[in-house]
């Protein structure tokens, strides 16, 4: 089960960072084909924000078709995301990277600088894109009982 | 079309013949299922608007309608916490619950208000006059969610708590609507607090609607832009403009395209109230002023 | 409007599967009403109970143990004649402290009416509390009067009936006992206590609304009380049609009872006053009854026969205030929390 951390202070819009995380769950392996998602009411009271916002990060990700919502029973991982599963080889070839530069006398920022450089010379710059609000009624009640 | 949970229509409120209006002209919409903020600065009115609601008190003209009917009608399906949070001093918080149970027979919900109770590691046995500014809330809020309401009104619920008591309770506050499609409409002067929790917006200021609509749809509607000192704004609506040297920063309702040479920026929650506290000449937008502006 | 995303559910949210238009019920109310105000309950019950019986001791052994000391002193022939005066004595002053209490009992009633069962829900806030949990303004003020007028009417009928059959019982046989019409034994013997403290619980209760300030309303009802019991004292010699009675200039004015006029009555059967003389004996007197060709004394009164039609219409008099400020106490209710904006929303229709 994934648990939401909502960052008030980050800037990234709420329900972006939902989708953000659950998006990292997959990566990671941590979300698998066939997991459930948390009830929008596990995760309101947990975060104390907002169901809607919870509804419109999972409709965002069922258009992505990550997820899938089954009338009374919840929100269901689809798919998972990307090769990089937790023991991926790709993982440990980073970690002993990491090892290697901490122990050179990198500190946290030189190494995060250095690896946001190597990522944007490998992948195209995407900024995050607000999408239109379409709530209604109808969605912001589905998925969140059972 | 999605069922009203709060309508006011010309509402306003004046206490004693010769005093001043406390709320006047209030016309807004408020559709089942949000959960609604309402902001203002002490003294705006947004009490009033509650104990209107909450059918404690007597309009002096206009109507509120509440669940679709007279406020004094809907009384058994709304749940209302005032601001002082008053309850009987004299009992224990294990009283306090059964009065609840004995004034709302085939509503009470025990496990709830007991839920809630126990989430602040309160004694049942505690006399009400023994415990904090905070605990009382939480009792409050019990009795509160205890009788299963279908709108809660909320004055000012999180001033006298704690960051976590805050936190925990606002959570089982949206738990309520995620479950049961509960509205919550709750005041308070702290914008912050509510930006993550609120989707629907009320700005009272000085007795008046300012604001009214979905949060997200209003903060679309405006725009703070940055442009040279003599550029002509018009046909813009100018919420707030305020020079800095050569440079204006304004907040605007777009009535249209925004020229492409315009550094535009979205404002935020606080920005878009604060802006509006601060140019009490500034024209409303709420669901009926908006289709006279946009008659699109 | 909905998203081609947006699933078939329903548009609202079903409410809570529970009855929306329940409420509190008659038995709630009462367990409600008790457990708010448990202290005054006792308080009520061990002041019904112990004045009770006060009464009790004093229409029992109190009255007998003064009645034979009486009795021993009209037929003693030592000198010194040895009576148990510490039994007349005892007597005497049980006898003004139960009375007094009696009638002190509608004030207590008002007070708490004003000062605890209204005035200080408003001040606090926790009427508010109530009209929000499940019961209506006019439910809670209905509870909040009915249940006390139950207590108030059964303590205090009991406590009246006590005190009359106890003063009965005395009369006659104690010389010292005050008579029938005397103010403490008239009022605590009668109906009236009842619905004074009914007016007082009815007057408390409206202006605790009003004021909404607990002390205010408490010292409001005392008020209030004190004069409707003033009003009604000053009224009571013309709530029945008097008897008169009339006696010779010799025998002078006689007759015991609430007096309410005397005079002189001429040949002709004129009444007029009495001339300024009383049972004047002087020449002067004599010179000035002799003008108005005086035959005898006259005296409207109300004998021993019209104490409970008096009581009844003294009681009377104070339920109809008591009705009519239960109805000022709920229309100020309506009007403040329930009732629809006049003028522009009426107009509409």
């Amino acid at each position: 089960m994934v648990e939401y951390r909502i960052d008030r202070h980050s800037g990234v819009a709420t329900y972006v960072q939902i989708v953000q995380q659950t998006k990292q769950a997959l990566r990671l392996g941590h979300l698998e084909p066939g997991d459930r998602l948390p009830t929008a009411r596990e995760v309101v009271e947990a975060t104390a924000i907002n169901p809607n916002t919870v509804l419109k990060a999972y409709r965002e990700l069922e258009r992505e078709g990550l997820v899938e919502a089954r009338r009374g029973l919840g929100t269901f991982v689809r798919r998972s995301l990307g090769a990089a599963p937790a023991d991926s080889p790709l993982r440990g070839e980073l970690d002993a990277w990491a090892e290697r530069a901490r122990t050179s006398g990198l500190d946290r920022d030189d190494v995060a600088a250095l690896f946001t450089a190597v990522l944007e010379t490998h992948f195209a710059a995407r900024p995050a894109k607000k999408s239109q609000v379409d709530k209604t009624q109808a969605e912001k009640i589905q998925g969140d009982r059972s | 079309m999605t069922e009203t949970a709060l309508e006011a229509t010309a509402l306003g409120k004046r206490f004693g013949r010769k005093g001043g209006w406390a709320l006047r002209d209030c016309a807004f919409r408020l559709p089942a299922g949000r959960v609604c903020a309402v902001v203002g600065p002490n003294g705006a009115g947004k009490s009033t608007l509650l104990a209107l609601a909450a059918g404690l008190l007597a309009p002096t003209e206009g109507t509120v309608t509440v669940l679709g009917t007279h406020p004094g009608q809907a009384r058994p399906r709304v749940g209302f916490v005032a601001q002082d949070k008053p309850l009987y001093h004299q009992l224990s918080i294990a009283e306090m619950l059964r009065v609840g149970a004995d004034l709302n027979p085939g509503r009470w919900d025990a496990a709830t208000a007991e839920r809630i109770v126990a989430g602040g590691d309160l004694d049942p046995r505690k006399r009400i006059r023994a415990l904090s500014g905070g605990q009382r809330t939480r009792v409050a809020l019990a009795l509160a969610l205890g009788k299963r309401p279908e709108l809660l009104l909320l004055d000012e619920p999180m001033a006298d708590l704690d960051p976590l008591a805050r936190h925990e309770l606002m959570g089982v506050l949206m738990a309520q609507t995620a479950e049961y499609g509960t509205t919550i409409v709750m005041s308070s002067h702290v914008v912050a607090e509510l930006e993550d929790s609120c989707d629907h917006l009320l700005l009272v200021g000085d007795g008046r609607i300012r604001l009214s609509g979905e949060l997200d749809e209003l903060l679309a509607a405006h725009t703070r832009v940055s442009v040279p000192a003599e550029t002509d704004l018009a046909p813009h609506t100018v919420v707030e403009s305020r020079g800095t040297g050569r440079q204006v920063s304004a907040l605007i309702r777009p009535a249209g395209p925004l020229p492409g040479d315009w550094r535009t920026t979205a404002p935020s929650l606080e920005e878009l109230v604060l802006s509006h506290l601060r140019s009490p000449e500034a024209p409303a937008l709420t669901p009926a002023a908006r289709t006279e502006e946009l008659p699109a | 409007m909905s998203a081609p995303t947006a699933p078939a559910a329903p548009t609202t949210p079903p409410a809570p599967e529970a009855p929306t238009t329940a409420t509190a019920s008659a038995p709630h109310l009462v367990k409600w009403l008790t457990r708010l105000h448990r202290p005054a309950l006792t308080v009520w019950t061990v002041l019904v109970l112990v004045l009770a019986a006060a009464l009790l001791w004093l229409w029992g052994p109190l009255t007998e143990g003064s009645a034979r000391a009486w009795e021993h002193y009209a037929t003693c022939t030592a000198d010194p004649c040895h009576y148990n005066q510490y039994a007349i004595l005892l007597y005497k002053d049980v006898y003004q402290y139960t009375t007094l209490a009696v009638l002190v009992v509608p004030f207590l009633v008002a007070a708490w009416a004003g000062g605890s069962l209204i005035g200080r829900e408003m001040e606090s806030g926790t009427a508010r509390l109530a009209w929000t949990q499940g019961i209506s303004p006019t439910r809670w003020l209905a509870a909040k009067l009915a249940v006390p007028t139950v207590l108030v009417t059964v303590g205090t009928g009991a406590l009246v009936l006590l005190h009359h059959a106890m003063w009965s019982a005395g009369d006659g046989r104690i010389d010292t006992a005050k008579p029938w019409y005397s103010f403490e034994t008239f009022y605590a013997g009668g109906t009236v206590p009842v619905a004074l403290a009914l007016a007082g619980l009815a007057a408390g209760a409206l202006i605790g609304l009003v004021q909404g300030r607990s002390l205010a309303a408490l010292g409001g009802g005392l008020g209030v009380t004190g004069l409707l019991w003033f009003g009604v004292h000053m009224a009571l010699p013309h709530l029945w049609p008097t008897t008169t009675r009339v006696t010779s200039l010799q025998d002078g004015v006689k007759g015991s009872g609430i007096g309410v006029r005397t005079g002189v009555l001429t040949a002709s059967g004129a009444r007029v006053g009495d001339q300024g003389c009383g049972r004047g004996d002087s020449p002067e007197c004599r010179a000035a009854f002799d003008r108005v060709d005086a035959v005898g004394y006259y005296t409207e009164y109300h004998p021993r026969s019209h104490f409970w039609p008096l009581q009844l219409m003294a009681s009377g008099l104070l339920l109809v205030v008591t009705a009519l400020l239960v109805l000022a106490a709920f229309r100020v209710l309506h009007r403040r929390t329930t009732a629809s904006a006049p003028a522009r929303a009426e107009a509409a229709v």
